[in-house]
């Protein structure tokens, strides 16, 4: 019963398999010597003993990058290890065990640290990173890592704020709900507040937009057109006419439109490309239009508006500067003056504390505004070149 | 010999095929966006929730009521251990919030020695809010600070991911030998607070790691509920009986399934590119 094609086929599998035992074994050895190695920690960059009342060494100097440390626990207690930027933890080993060794890597850059020595009471030591060419890199990489945590912090804002938002405009129709003009009024004005903080990216829901933010000079019926609906109608109501009647179906649908603003909101997908076109579209849009004509035209309250909204604009700014900052000093620094030159021209029009009405903003002071924030656009518009990933 | 040779090939081969997924880091993706973000919603209601329970315990210690302010302890420092990893990146605040009597070299008699186990070292041992009114004073003031920095900060994402194993192996190195809450005996609260922080961190990634190793998340699951079985059995009144009720049975099982979950978890931010 001996079928030759079978036998072949066996003598084929059995050197194959021979085959892959040598290259397996080769392997095994390899990995074998490595974990040796590592288990050792001939591979760790400095070496740091914990005695009962400091480190040994006291002081150390690394050249920044990607550093290995071996932390010895040689007191007679369970350790942490820490490396300290002032008050804040940059990188820990826990719980190391009295008589135990442990590892830690960790990304540094130059400058001056602090190390977490034992006992809370213990001195602790210095650690001083040195300017490297691998540190030097690392910093100005623009890579999608970097940008994780400031999306994810994008995201939150949106969230907490489209929740105010909903808060605020359900405060808005109690308050039309009771008939109470006066205090309908400050609700309204409230209510602005976070809807400006989200409107960067709320602009873009364009059916939405165009119902909550809706504006009668866009109108073809202006006031009377049934399109009229949404924060301006009820403004048009409250400050232009001093009544509520008729407004409450308009903030139920507004409360409605904010819910699904909210959800949306919530479920927009964020990327590094959106977080940098959305402050320059803003201050663009917010130069060209509002500034010259003005908004809210019945109440009169831009500038509280504006102030909400450079506010909003500065929440991206500041998480786009984190990026940009180690990447190219002079632009992030750039951006920071010019944000902060529009934050001054805002805060020189208030008076005892508190914005005038829009009307009394000379064309002037208009004109300076609108340049400013026109800089800012463009220095954010830098960006793309230098941190943009497509 | 054959035979032999086949089986070592493999184990060699699974094994050189592990070091090259490690060694070939994957890249972190636009995925992660999402479960970082919740899990700042998260935090940020956690320290809410630490600011109101806070003022309550710190009422009550100054009215003078030490039994209230025993009822509250427990239960105000569950939401502080439920977000660790994020708190204790403040090491000022976190030494001056929950540091114990033996980080200090006076050990309960040092002055640095404040917070929430000085103050269970005056309610249990001095039976005495007197001691501690300074320092309820201050332990408000830092909570409050805590919630407005953990507010203005940018989660870092390896924190993040890397907290559930931080929180877990929090657990098996220091809390099971129940050396926290020495003075109330209330440590298993604090397990409750940790393992739900370390659940709630491997629960919002679990959508992102289950097409890539699901048996990965069988087991993990499995350890959880594990877990959560051993603690069911000593919940009492919406909180726990005190930590010499658990068996040594039990405090074995808690042990090795912990471990397990520190060492598994830890593998997260490699999964994710975020070594």
């Amino acid at each position: 019963m001996s079928d030759p094609a079978s036998n072949r086929h066996l003598y084929w599998a059995v050197a194959a398999a021979a085959c892959l035992a040598v290259a397996g074994g080769a392997a095994f050895y390899y990995a074998t010597l490595k974990n040796a190695e590592a288990a050792r920690g001939q591979t760790a960059d400095r070496t740091v003993t914990i005695t009962a009342t400091a480190c040994e060494p006291m002081e150390l100097s690394v050249p920044g990058g990607r550093r290995s440390f071996e932390i010895i626990n040689a007191s007679d207690r369970p350790i942490e290890w820490e490396i300290l930027d002032g008050v804040m933890v940059l990188a820990e080993r826990e719980n190391i065990a009295p008589g135990f060794r442990a590892g830690l890597t960790v990304q540094l850059q130059p400058g001056s640290y602090q190390m977490a020595c034992g006992l809370l009471s213990n001195p602790r030591g210095t650690l001083i990173v040195t300017p490297s060419d691998e540190a030097a890199q690392a910093a100005s990489e623009v890579t999608l890592r970097k940008f994780l945590g400031p999306l994810s912090e994008y995201r939150v804002y949106l969230v907490m704020q489209g929740n105010a938002a909903l808060k605020s405009a359900q405060d808005l129709r109690a308050a039309i709900a009771s008939g109470d003009v006066a205090a309908a009024q400050t609700a309204w004005a409230a209510a602005r507040l976070p809807w400006r903080h989200i409107q960067p990216l709320a602009y873009r829901f364009s059916d939405l937009e165009g119902r909550i933010d809706a504006r009668a000079t866009y109108l073809a019926g202006r006031e009377e057109d049934p399109a009229f609906t949404g924060y301006h109608r009820l403004e048009y109501g409250l400050f232009a006419r001093n009544s509520t009647e008729g407004l409450l179906p308009v903030a139920d649908q507004l409360v409605t439109d904010l819910e699904i603003l909210k959800t949306r909101l919530r479920e927009a997908p964020l990327d590094p490309q959106l977080l940098i076109s959305l402050p320059v579209d803003t201050v663009d849009r917010i130069a060209q239009g509002q500034i010259t004509e003005g908004e809210n035209i019945y109440a009169g309250n831009d500038l509280a508006d504006l102030q909400a909204s450079v506010e909003g604009v500065a929440k991206l700014v500041g998480l786009l500067r984190a990026v940009v900052a180690p990447v190219d000093p002079r632009l992030d620094e750039r951006i920071g003056a010019r944000l902060a030159q529009v934050q001054a021209d805002i805060d020189a029009l208030k008076q005892g504390g508190g914005f005038p009405p829009y009307a009394t903003v000379p064309a002037d002071r208009r004109a300076a505004l609108a340049t400013d924030m026109t800089g800012l656009g463009a220095a954010l518009g830098a960006l793309q070149d230098v941190i943009g990933m497509n | 010999m054959v035979a032999f040779h086949l089986k070592t090939t493999a184990l060699a081969l699974a094994f050189a095929a592990g070091m090259a997924t490690q060694g070939m880091a994957a890249e972190p993706t636009l995925d992660l966006v999402g479960p970082l973000s919740e899990y700042k919603l998260y935090v940020a209601e956690n320290t809410a929730q630490l600011v109101t329970d806070t003022e309550a315990f710190v009422a009550a210690i100054k009215a003078g009521d030490v039994e209230k302010a025993k009822s509250l302890f427990a239960p105000t420092r569950m939401s502080y251990e439920r977000i660790e990893p994020i708190a204790e990146l403040f090491s000022d605040l976190d030494g001056a919030i929950d540091a114990r009597a033996d980080d200090y070299e006076k050990a309960e008699a040092d002055e640095a020695f404040t917070g929430f186990h000085r103050i269970e070292y005056a309610l249990w041992v001095e039976s005495s809010t007197d001691p501690v009114q300074g320092y309820a004073d201050q332990l408000l003031t830092d909570v409050k600070a805590l919630d407005a920095r953990i507010n203005e900060l940018t989660f870092p994402p390896e924190v993040v991911v890397g907290g559930a194993a931080a929180l877990m192996e929090e657990v098996a190195a220091t809390k099971i030998s129940g050396e926290e809450d020495r003075y109330s005996r209330t440590d298993l609260w604090d397990f409750d607070a940790n393992f739900a922080g370390s659940e709630k961190i491997y629960d919002l990634l679990k959508p992102l790691i289950a097409e890539k190793d699901p048996a990965f998340v069988t087991k993990t699951d499995a350890n959880f509920k594990a877990v959560d079985d051993v603690l069911a059995k000593y919940r009492k009144d919406g909180g726990y009986v005190s930590y010499v009720e658990l068996t040594d049975a039990d405090r074995t099982v808690l042990s090795t399934r912990v471990n397990t979950l520190a060492e598994d978890l830890s593998t997260l931010r490699g999964m994710l590119g975020l070594n």
